[in-house]
């Protein structure tokens, strides 16, 4: 006699559907199935073994079922956003190569770019076929690679005008990790949520040491978007608006004196001025923003833009690293306002896409995944827009897929074929499992004594 | 009372998004009341119910959520969608059609107008 004839009969279904990942949601489907049908077959006055019995020849053929199981349950990736990738990457590499047909820059340069290419691919694809489930099952051994790396990057890396550029890079996949370190709090209370403000601070001092705004400024919303996403739905076991107050009110006074900071005693408040004022003084770092000021107003709807001045200088040439930082301005400039139109269009689709595919995520771990990368393509694409636009307060990143950088290239391939991955195997990625005991007051007031609970027990 | 299966498979869909129109369900409960509404005609197997389900949440017609049943074992339950509730209303519709025709070739009762 086998001992257990339902484990049995769910390892046949169980060989039938190749796919490993979607084995054990359907498993425990049909497992919970056999046990309310044995349990209702005893009611009606069955013993045990022949209500088991009973219960499972009601299944049906196990080869049958499973094999049904096996033609619904197969890995499909999202086809739209994959389209979306693939053409704004095509795309990508055309408005490159024409640059650099058409304008005399480094040969160098474009077999930069091209290794960036050649690495990107395959990363991507790595990256949609890997277990995203291991950012939330690894995070704090990640977050401190990637910590120990930037370290390197500050003692060790490239300087460019004083400034460390390689920090970026790591600092881009930071908002990722930040999941799935958010995702490792649950239940933790308060001081998940303090743990999770302060292993902020990391990458946003790298990102300050560094010094890039832009890169603080991106993680900043993505971090902050990831936690809000959390208490919301209830990740913490806090009170909502009291776990939202304890996120917003220390950041927004960090971020109202960084703001006022930068405003008042830095070049930023003159580029704003610059922008509204459209002042054409040429001195200093105004003169970008003039710069971009005269290509666009010089731009078509469709087509070239009209000559600019009497000598007929190369576009390119017009202001520094414009394959990299201005290539939408260089774009609008070169083929029209209508290709830029595009180009935005295929983003807002791509993020849109995204963001609905993110909200139907059934996993927490799922959800905060997609989450950080949708914000970090998002952040990058606004700052790169209205810097392209005139309005530079914050300097560029790049603009994902588009703009030249390999190593942009690189990471940013590596954060799409992520999303892909969690998009692809979602559904069938299941929480850890955490019972809600109840929920204890932040403040509680008892017998004279006031009691301040920065942890809520309740997991058991 | 016997039925040619074949007759039903097209309708079990129409009928379990009837079930979840009125309340969100877990497979075992769609199958005891669908054979308690249709006094035992229905008999659905659950080899038919599962894959069924997992169709119609793959098209969008119904989602799924875990549900911690009494005994702390983690059930799935069924919503229907808005997809879910336009294909129920088509299907109907479908349905009506159909049993009309049949019944005015067979010479039935018919009742749908």
């Amino acid at each position: 006699m086998p001992i257990d004839k339902t484990s049995e009969f769910i390892e046949s279904v169980r060989q039938q559907i190749r796919w490993k990942k979607a084995q054990p949601v359907v498993i425990e489907e049909v497992e919970n199935h056999i046990a309310d049908q044995k349990n209702a077959f005893i009611q009606d006055g069955l013993n045990e073994d022949k209500a088991l019995d009973k219960a499972i020849k009601e299944m049906g053929d196990p080869i049958v079922v499973g094999e049904q199981f096996n033609s619904i349950h197969k890995p499909k990736p999202d086809w739209a956003i994959l389209l979306l990738i693939s053409s704004l990457f095509i795309l990508g590499i055309l408005i490159q190569l024409y640059l650099f047909r058409n304008n005399d820059l480094s040969s160098n340069n474009i077999y930069g770019q091209l290794l960036g290419i050649l690495i990107g691919i395959p990363i991507f694809f790595i990256a949609y076929l890997f277990d995203f489930t291991i950012i939330g099952k690894y995070p704090k051994i990640i977050f401190s690679f990637l910590f120990i790396l930037n370290v390197y990057y500050i003692i060790e890396g490239n300087r460019v005008n004083g400034a460390i550029t390689d920090t970026i890079y790591p600092l881009l996949l930071f908002p990722t990790v930040y999941a799935g370190l958010v995702y490792s709090m649950r239940n933790k209370g308060y001081i998940g949520i303090f743990i999770c403000s302060v292993a902020f601070l990391i990458p946003a001092s790298i990102a300050f040491v560094s010094p890039s705004m832009s890169t603080l400024l991106l993680l900043y919303i993505s971090c902050l978007t990831i936690l809000t996403a959390a208490v919301v739905k209830g990740w913490f076991k806090v009170k909502k608006l009291l776990g939202l107050l304890f996120i917003y009110l220390p950041t927004l006074f960090a971020f109202i004196s960084l703001v006022y900071y930068f405003t008042i005693f830095s070049y930023r408040g003159e580029r704003i001025k610059i922008f509204f004022l459209n002042d054409k003084s040429m001195g200093g770092v105004n003169w970008i923003t003039t710069q971009i000021h005269t290509l666009l107003s010089n731009s078509k709807i469709i087509g070239t833009g009209s000559p600019i001045g009497q000598e007929t200088i190369q576009i390119a040439e017009s202001m520094p690293a414009i394959h990299t930082d201005f290539i939408l301005t260089y774009s609008v400039y070169n083929f029209g306002w209508i290709v830029f139109a595009g180009i935005l269009l295929l983003f807002a689709a791509l993020i849109i896409r995204g963001f609905i595919i993110t909200a139907k995520q059934k996993s927490v771990l799922g959800y905060l995944t997609s989450l950080s990368i949708i914000t970090t393509m998002m952040v990058q694409c606004i700052i790169y827009i209205f810097a392209n636009l005139g309005l530079m307060i914050f300097t560029p990143l790049s603009f994902p897929l588009l703009s030249y950088g390999g190593k942009y290239l690189v990471v940013n391939m590596f954060l799409l074929g992520l999303l892909l991955s969690v998009f692809r195997t979602g559904d069938y990625v299941r929480d850890k499992k955490g019972i809600l005991v109840g929920i204890v007051p932040f403040i509680q007031y008892d017998n004279g004594t006031i009691h301040i609970n920065l942890k809520s027990k309740t997991t058991k | 009372m016997a039925i040619d299966k074949s007759l039903l498979t097209g309708g079990t869909t129409m009928l379990l998004l009837k079930l979840l129109e009125q309340e969100d369900m877990y497979g075992y409960q769609m199958i005891e009341e669908l054979k308690k509404k249709s006094k035992n005609v229905f008999e659905l197997k659950a080899g038919t119910l599962y894959p069924l389900l997992h169709t119609m949440e793959k098209k969008g017609f119904v989602n799924s959520y875990d549900e911690e049943a009494n005994n702390s074992r983690i059930r799935k339950y069924y919503s229907i969608t808005k997809a879910g509730k336009q294909a129920l209303q088509d299907k109907k519709d479908e349905w009506q059609i159909y049993a009309a025709t049949i019944n005015d070739i067979i010479g039935g009762v018919s009742f749908a107008y």
